[in-house]
């Protein structure tokens, strides 16, 4: 049982009279260097404004000579790991001091906060004031081979169901209205318990779901934060298995939404005047995960086999028997593959554990079909974010194999 | 002689239609206490489930819940779960009473009756041992081959399949025993089939993992040698010396790789 944040009375006031902007800045735990430096990072960011800062570290520092910054500790109500996402417990604390504040704006800041610019900390914060928007997610400036989870299932995933644009919706990093706060808050309260920590929030899904403005600032560089389990298996299953939930959650809202979808062509000139990031200059060594790809097509077939359709697993089958140098997994093989396992993890059709755990090495296998493709290597060389803006319009154009699947799953599917 | 025999027959016979013809209205009154208690069970759920749907259960119950129930039940609605646990307690319920009404209908001192009657309720829980030892079988099974595939282990599918038998071979056991057939027989057939299959299953890892063995005792007994030279070190890193024919012992390229 989850319970109610509690405030530290001796709070740090060093207002100089400014009118208070309504912004509360949340921090999660941060070491001692980073925490000033987040600090520093805010008062910059806010020079001219009067903000409230809450952190859960206990130990007070000596706050930059010209912040407008009002300094609040909280004892969390639950105390969870910190990992590389947001907990359901920093939303829930946070809307609850955002409540007793009377704020109307919040910037939720995730683990290695310090190395946001304040430029990018002043985007997100102006576009959350209220009149703007409901939702603020920061577009990282990440190498083409971070975030590759959130590239090849989160992003495409999430634009196709949910209509949104936001190219990381497993932000570290938000800035919400208050009425954003009190939908993460009502959602973070079911997986508050403790035995829920694993649980992940996405505030993108739900946004779209409540109809709420959502908008994708420029954030610049950052350092991403180590996940919370080193292993890819488990922290694959956590983020798949708790996104394709939600999705079975929110079923009744993307089958009806109807979201006016860019062609493929406007899809991928978006991403031409997008500032991509370089290509990897040289070839990537794949061997590894295209090893891991044929150990597990000769032993999981039998498993796939209750997951995917014949079409898919003859894909699978010729692209066993690619060279290295040829491989290339088809943008509608891996949307297929993504969406019958979504359809697998409603209907249960094996346990999900299971299905999960046989999720890995076919992700593994588009990673690397994903570098070979953008390594510049290979005459068809693209760019990593145009491929991915490519591979988002794939499965925008798929959908109605998804939705037409949910509702008659029991349909012969060639 | 010819009579004699004749007689024997008959009277054979007789009694064996006797005794057919007061065992056949235990068994219909077994089927008929099943049949109407199904018919019960499946109009109390239907009644049961639009009542629960008319009072949104369902919403009512998300609302509330502390524990994620939803999940363990069919089509993730509680309602279908509670009308479905009230159509199967009534379908147990005519088992019961059909079975005791078999019971009934014979003479305490029927033979039969004194050896049908507890093998009936021993064939129901061997099936039901075997039941579950199959759905556990592959349970273990596929976690086994998934773990194993994932972690790159070139026996993966003998491990998978190693465990299956290991849990079958158990299972079979234990059902034959429950039903008391072969005595002591599968008592020795069990634990030479399962001390076979342990056997094989070590030697096959021992053999393929000897290497990652002996680099193992060499790095220990290095460390124990010189004690000034032993620092702490993470337990992956442990992991990765040893390993050699894994992959955790390569330089993998996804170590550049951020997935999250």
């Amino acid at each position: 049982m989850a319970t109610l944040p509690t405030i530290s009375e001796n709070a740090i006031l060093s207002s100089h009279g400014l009118a208070p902007s309504g912004l509360l800045v949340s921090l999660t735990p941060l070491s001692g260097e980073a925490f000033e430096a987040t600090l520093a990072n805010l008062a910059l960011a806010f020079a001219d404004r009067d903000f409230l800062v809450i952190t859960p570290n206990a130990t007070f520092t000596t706050l930059p000579a010209s912040a407008h910054i009002r300094l609040t500790t909280y004892t969390p109500s639950t105390i969870v790991p910190s990992g590389c996402v947001l907990t359901p417990t920093e939303f829930l604390d946070t809307c609850k001091l955002m409540q007793e504040h009377a704020s109307t704006a919040c910037l939720l800041l995730g683990p290695e906060a310090q190395s946001l610019a304040p430029e990018a900390l002043c985007a997100l914060a102006e576009a959350a004031v209220p009149g703007n928007a409901d939702l603020v997610t920061p577009r990282y400036s990440l190498g083409p081979r971070d975030g590759l989870v959130n590239s090849a299932i989160l992003y495409p995933v999430a634009r196709a169901l949910f209509g949104t644009r936001s190219r990381y919706p497993m932000a570290i990093d938000l800035a919400f209205s208050s009425r954003m706060a009190e939908r993460l808050a009502a959602c973070a309260q079911k997986f508050a318990a403790p035995n829920q920590s694993a649980t992940l929030i996405w505030p993108v899904a739900e946004a779209a779901a409540a109809g709420f403005s959502i908008v994708e600032v420029p954030a610049g560089a950052r350092t991403l934060p180590p996940p919370a389990a080193a292993d890819l298996n488990t922290m694959l299953a956590q983020v798949a298995g708790s996104f394709f939930a939600d999705i079975d959650a929110k079923a009744s809202f993307w089958q009806r939404a109807r979201f006016a979808y860019p062609t493929r062509t406007a899809a991928v000139a978006r991403a031409e005047i997008t500032p991509v990031q370089p290509a990897t200059p040289e070839t990537p060594d794949v061997q590894h995960m295209l090893d891991s790809f044929r150990h597990a097509y000769t032993n999981l077939q039998e498993i796939w086999s209750l997951v995917l359709p014949p079409n898919s697993l003859l894909g699978l089958k010729k692209l066993s028997l690619l060279p290295p140098a040829a491989f290339r997994m088809p943008d509608s093989l891996w949307v297929r593959i993504v969406y019958d396992f979504i359809l697998a993890y409603r209907l249960r059709t094996i346990n999900r554990g299971h299905l999960l755990g046989a999720l890995t090495p076919l992700y593994l296998a588009w990673v690397a079909s994903h570098l070979l493709l953008t390594s510049g290597a290979r005459p068809e060389t693209t760019a990593p974010e145009k491929h991915i803006e490519s591979l988002a319009a794939a499965f925008e154009i798929d959908k109605p194999y998804l939705v037409s699947r949910w509702r008659w799953p029991d349909r012969f599917n060639p | 002689m010819g009579q004699q025999i004749v007689f024997a027959l008959r009277d054979s016979m007789h009694r064996v239609l006797i005794k057919l013809a007061s065992f056949l209205p235990g068994l219909l009154a077994l089927l008929v206490a099943v049949v109407i208690l199904t018919a019960v069970g499946a109009l109390l759920a239907l009644i049961l489930r639009r009542i629960l749907t008319a009072v949104k259960f369902d919403e009512r119950f998300a609302r509330n819940q502390t524990v994620n129930v939803a999940d363990w039940s069919p089509r993730h609605s509680p309602s279908v779960l509670v009308a479905r646990t009230v159509f199967w307690a009534c379908v147990i319920l005519g088992f019961i009473i059909g079975i005791s009404a078999l019971d009934a209908s014979y003479a305490g001192n029927s033979q039969i009756a004194a050896i049908l009657i507890p093998y009936l309720t021993h064939s129901v829980g061997a099936i039901l041992i075997l039941l579950a030892g199959t759905v556990i079988a592959r349970f273990l099974s596929r976690s086994v081959l998934i773990g194993a595939v994932n972690l790159q282990f070139q026996y993966a599918r003998l491990l998978s399949l190693g465990v299956k038998w290991l849990v079958l071979v158990l299972t079979i056991a234990m059902v034959l025993d429950h039903l008391e057939i072969g005595g002591t027989i599968v008592d020795l057939a069990f634990g030479i089939l399962f001390g076979g299959i342990v056997l094989t299953l070590s030697l096959a890892i021992g053999l393929g993992s000897r290497d990652l063995v002996s680099r193992s005792l060499e790095k220990n007994a290095g460390r124990s040698a010189d004690p000034r030279t032993a620092t702490h070190t993470a337990p992956e890193n442990d992991l990765a010396d040893i390993l050699p024919r894994t992959a955790a012992s390569q330089p993998k390229p996804s170590e550049t790789l951020r997935h999250f």
